[in-house]
């Protein structure tokens, strides 16, 4: 194995949570909600992920444990946005401490246990193939997982009549709901989405990347994955180059670090966050000279409550 | 060296087992510990191997005492935690990280009738005690065992923040292998966390990647060991035995244990007998040990052994002249040996070691 | 039939009251009810929890040294917030306030003088609002999306101020530890009252949610800030300018945070070191909210906020539930309160199906 073909299998690895969990909140807030509480939801997911791995002793109950603990985590912040029609961003950020909080209470008796780690899928023949045998077909579940996420996304948003309708919700819920669409069930499915993805997002974290729990161990890549889906401009296929290309430079930090560059480590950890900045400046930019204007959900954060 | 420093430590448990009794028939109060803790308990690493040794503690000493426990303490919060374990009645306060010393030096002269120890700081006061393992001795020990296992003579170091703890780490295994191959040498990658297991899995992929063949860390997480056996080469446990995350190259693990330590303090505060030590264990202190080691022949076991047979006596000195940096600068020459302040304070790294000092 | 929520005409004031009341209640019940699941005595949890960090001179003190730097961020956002700025990366601006100021008392070490507070203090100021005024000018001019940006903020200030203190800032007499000097005693706030930790900062968050409160409710300044926050459109036509609106309440939120974090570290913390901040301009996010985006509401909302926190320190220590219940309770309460603040803009009604006409709510303010 060259070394290109292992920085691309290792980049793959570390953008995967990243981009399974900016998909779900893409279609969150392409809906009109922020949901600031990612990280939250992601964390829960990886607890209730490993734990219920270790006690059920199946991977695959592993996983569906850690959706339904995002869903049930986005179905708490549902609840306070779109049922009470609370602040979205403070709701969000106390979504995130109390699922800070609770993984560690359900996490606690699984500390230090050791799990065998869900294994890649290995296609015959063709992963022998060099170069992009090993990158496009010896990829655990996850990885396949989170592609066909995205093209399914992709395909729902702009190829299918609910997809339009939710896109709708989230620019104008006004009109949507005049036309008779029950704007507050649709952002509702929309943000369990976001919740099921988020916990799919922590289960890759404790049950493939490092198979084991332990307290925190998200560290922040919840609002890396917030960041990712502004920096896509709400478009899935951008939301996975901007996964690879956080993670690509994650990893490639990592590499200059190996091989001796002389510059603090610091300054490299904080170039992703740097050149996220500077993409988004000059996409904007470019927007602006071709006369277009903002990319945002024209309502997102904003409650929608209907009345008479 | 280890011997001929104070050692408070010879035999705590000994003494803790056979005291425990009759100490706790004398004493009226249960002794109430405070500890503070730099993260969650959670956290399998630090702060786990710290909240163990309490619970040994208390083990160990039964009704005599009894401890309350705070987490996750950033420094801004110090003052208060501490000020509140006083007023809960803890006459005895662990405070376990080097960001916690300054803090504890100003609470030490605010409550001079409550004694403190801070894990890691570097001056004692009349109520502050000083108290770390010389960790860096199974360093050396990876050392050997790494230049013994690597065909391709390049050790990775997944480490967390180039604090001198790290530092004199990552130079005594490189000193550790170049006892047994001088063309030994490390590549070091800084994962800016402690603990942070996605970007400590992803620095030791890296590390594999640019073609390391042992690997050790010095941060918390089992993730890089566990990639060291996803990608069939070896590796070390950090902070506790960790052999069954990698039971295929797992080579030893250097665990902390501070039980016999925290209840031989305690044991002293209940005695009357307690000093404002300044101890910095050994390998036979037993305030750290190595575990089983695993994947290795018996040739390798047995040199291995005389090494740290020869850490305990004193015949090896990791810190021994002459000693190059990385600019190829001597530091000290032959027959000169680094104090234990200078090994505290060093911030430079050996020949051999490839990475660049922030800062 | 179902039910649903209207709008209130007005804020109703009856519900003004009766919110926050509810949100107690409800807290307290379900508080009492997990103490009781946990096995512990209600009463004296609750006591641990609510009445202890406020029963004494020294818990008074220490509610405020936690609450100030809460409160002072917290006015600055509610500035932002009500006019449709989404300054998210508070906390990047509190660390590099605590930079500049820091990096003057490290400067002036050992030889400063009387004027070194004082620069100190503008030093913060003058950081945290040049930093908050990178997201604001990428806004004002390009439309850059602002809460990005000022979060990924964040991170880059908290790892420079990591370089910093293990670099070029690191005490030289501190055995190569990532800190900085102990401030010296002219880079110290003085304390307000001895055998405590409140000093001169706390004054200075009150006499600017005083300021901030006449500012808003007298002057034509505040006037459009509400105003571009409610009516856009209205705004635009009285001539205001969203994008200069924008910069200015960026600045001001951004120099509060600064101010915050210069006050942090020449007052409570002493010297830079990582972990310096517990998360204060998130936490501080979540205390805007619930001060209703009000400079007198912040404080109480700050204040509440930090004897929850302390209250969970004492749980820690006196009961000895673990952090991780803490954080969960507190999540619990934000939730209620969030929730019964829904009251005060909506009355719960029962309707029949099926009803076409529609209004939004206007502005995120409920």
């Amino acid at each position: 194995m060259t070394l290109a073909v292992a920085i691309a299998l290792t980049i793959i690895t570390a953008a995967t949570p990243l981009l399974i969990a900016a998909i779900g909140e893409l279609v969150v807030e392409r809906a009109g909600v922020l949901n600031l509480g990612v990280e939250g939801m992601m964390i829960m997911g990886a607890a209730t992920g490993v734990g219920v791995a270790i006690v059920t002793e199946s991977s695959l109950l592993g996983v569906l444990a850690a959706i339904a603990a995002g869903m049930a985590l986005s179905a708490l912040f549902a609840l306070m946005v779109l049922g009470l029609a609370a602040n979205q961003y403070a709701s969000g950020l106390a979504l995130t401490i109390f699922g800070l909080g609770l993984s560690g209470v359900v996490g606690a008796p699984f500390v230090g246990i050791q799990r065998e780690g869900i294994r890649r899928i290995e296609l015959p023949l063709l992963s022998e193939i060099p170069v992009i045998g090993p990158i496009l077909f010896r990829q655990d579940p996850f990885v396949y997982a989170s592609i066909a996420l995205v093209a399914g996304v992709a395909w729902f948003l702009w190829r299918t009549r609910a997809g339009l309708i939710l896109r709708a919700c989230g620019e104008n819920p006004v009109s949507a709901h005049a036309l008779g669409y029950r704007v507050l069930r649709i952002r509702l499915y929309a943000v369990l989405f976001g919740g099921a993805c988020a916990g799919l997002a922590g289960a890759y974290l404790s049950l493939v990347l490092t198979p084991f729990w332990t307290a925190g161990m998200t560290a922040g890549r919840g609002w890396i994955a917030l960041a990712i889906v502004v920096f896509a401009s709400w478009l899935p296929l951008r939301a996975m180059l901007g996964a690879y290309l956080f993670g690509g430079l994650i990893i490639l930090q990592l590499h200059a670090q190996t091989a001796g560059v002389n510059i603090p480590s610091q300054f490299l950890a904080a170039l992703p966050y740097l050149i996220t900045i500077v993409a988004l400046t000059l996409i904007m930019a470019a927007r602006r000279s071709a006369g277009r204007g903002s990319v945002a959900p024209a309502s997102l954060g904003q409650p929608f409550a209907p009345a008479r | 060296m280890t011997l001929t420093r104070r050692n408070v430590l010879a035999g705590a448990s000994a003494l803790a087992a056979s005291t425990a009794i009759p100490m706790r028939a004398m004493a009226d109060d249960p002794l109430n510990v405070g500890m503070v803790l730099i993260g969650p308990v959670g956290d399998f690493g630090w702060s786990t191997m710290h909240d163990r040794g309490r619970l040994r503690m208390e083990e160990l000493m039964g009704d005599a005492v009894t401890s309350t426990l705070v987490e996750a303490v950033a420094p801004p919060d110090f003052d208060r935690v501490v000020t509140q374990l006083v007023r809960a009645d803890c006459k005895l306060i662990f405070t376990t990280s080097f960001s916690y010393f300054q803090p504890t030096l100003r609470m030490a002269e605010q409550f001079p009738e409550v004694m403190f120890e801070n894990a890691t700081g570097t001056s004692t006061m009349d109520n502050l005690a000083i108290y770390n393992a010389r960790f860096y001795e199974g360093r050396y020990v990876q050392g050997v065992i790494a230049a013994m296992k690597s065909q391709t003579k390049q050790i990775g170091y997944v480490a967390a923040f180039p604090v001198p703890e790290v530092i004199h780490a990552i130079n005594t295994v490189m000193r550790g292998a170049w006892s047994v191959d001088p063309e030994m040498r490390i590549r070091v990658v800084w994962a800016n966390a402690w603990f942070n297991p996605g970007v400590e899995a992803d620095a030791a992929r890296a590390l594999i990647d640019q073609g390391c063949d042992v690997l050790c860390q010095h941060t918390d997480s089992p993730a890089p060991l566990q990639l060291a056996e996803e990608r069939g080469i070896y590796g070390f446990g950090q902070a506790s035995d960790m052999t069954r995350f990698a039971p295929g190259s797992h080579l030893t693990s250097s665990i902390n244990n501070w039980g016999d330590y925290y209840a031989s303090r305690a044991q002293a505060m209940i005695d009357g007998t307690w000093q404002p030590e300044d101890t910095w264990g050994g390998l036979d202190s037993g305030m750290f040990e190595l575990a089983p080691f695993t994947n290795m022949t018996p040739e390798e076991t047995a040199r291995a052994e005389n090494v740290i047979e020869g850490l305990r006596s004193g015949e090896i000195d990791p810190f021994a002249g002459p000693i190059v940096n990385q600019a190829g600068e001597q530091v000290i020459g032959e027959g000169e040996t680094l104090t234990d302040d200078e090994i505290r304070a060093q911030n430079y790294f050996y020949e051999g070691i490839d990475v660049s000092m922030p800062g | 039939m179902r039910l649903t929520m209207e709008r209130r005409a007005e804020g109703g004031k009856w519900a003004l009251l009766l919110s926050p009341l509810l949100a107690v209640v409800l807290t307290l019940v379900s508080s009492v009810v997990i103490f009781w699941l946990l096995g512990q005595d209600p009463l004296r949890a609750l006591s641990v929890y609510f009445w202890q960090p406020v029963s004494d001179a020294y818990g008074l003190q220490e509610v405020a040294v936690k609450a100030t730097p809460l409160v002072l961020i917290a006015v600055g956002l509610a500035l932002c917030f009500r006019s449709n700025n989404w300054n998210i990366g508070a906390e990047g601006q509190f660390l590099i306030g605590a930079i500049c100021g820091g990096g003057v008392a490290v400067w002036a070490h050992g030889w400063g003088g009387a004027w070194v507070l004082p620069l100190m203090l503008v030093a913060g100021a003058l950081g945290g609002m040049a930093y908050a005024l990178i997201p604001a000018i990428l806004k004002a001019r390009l439309r850059v999306n602002e809460i990005l940006v000022s979060l990924m903020l964040v991170y880059v200030a908290d790892l420079f101020m990591d370089y910093l203190v293990r670099g070029p800032w690191r005490d030289p007499m501190g055995f190569n530890m990532p800190q900085t000097v102990s401030f010296g005693p002219e880079a110290t706030l003085p304390l307000l009252f001895t055998g405590g930790r409140m000093n001169i900062g706390s004054v200075i968050a009150l006499a600017v949610v005083v300021a901030f409160a006449l500012v808003m409710a007298r002057t034509l300044k505040g006037f459009e800030i509400r105003l571009v926050g409610q009516a856009p459109r209205a705004a635009r036509f009285a001539g205001f300018s969203d994008t200069r609106l924008t910069i200015t309440v960026f600045a001001i939120s951004g120099a509060l945070a600064g101010l915050a974090g210069v006050i942090e570290a020449s007052g409570t913390v002493r010297q830079l070191l990582p972990g310096f901040s517990p998360g204060y301009g998130f936490t501080a996010i979540i205390v805007a909210f619930l001060g209703r985006l009000n400079p007198v509401g912040c404080l109480i909302a700050g204040v509440f906020i930090a004897i929850t926190f302390i209250g969970g320190e004492n749980a820690q220590i006196i009961l000895r539930l673990p952090r991780d219940m803490t954080l969960v309770f507190q999540g619990m309460l934000l939730f209620y309160i969030l929730a019964c603040d829904t009251l005060i803009l909506y009355r719960l009604r029962v309707v029949r199906p099926v009803d076409p006409g529609a209004t939004p709510a206007p502005g995120v303010r409920s």
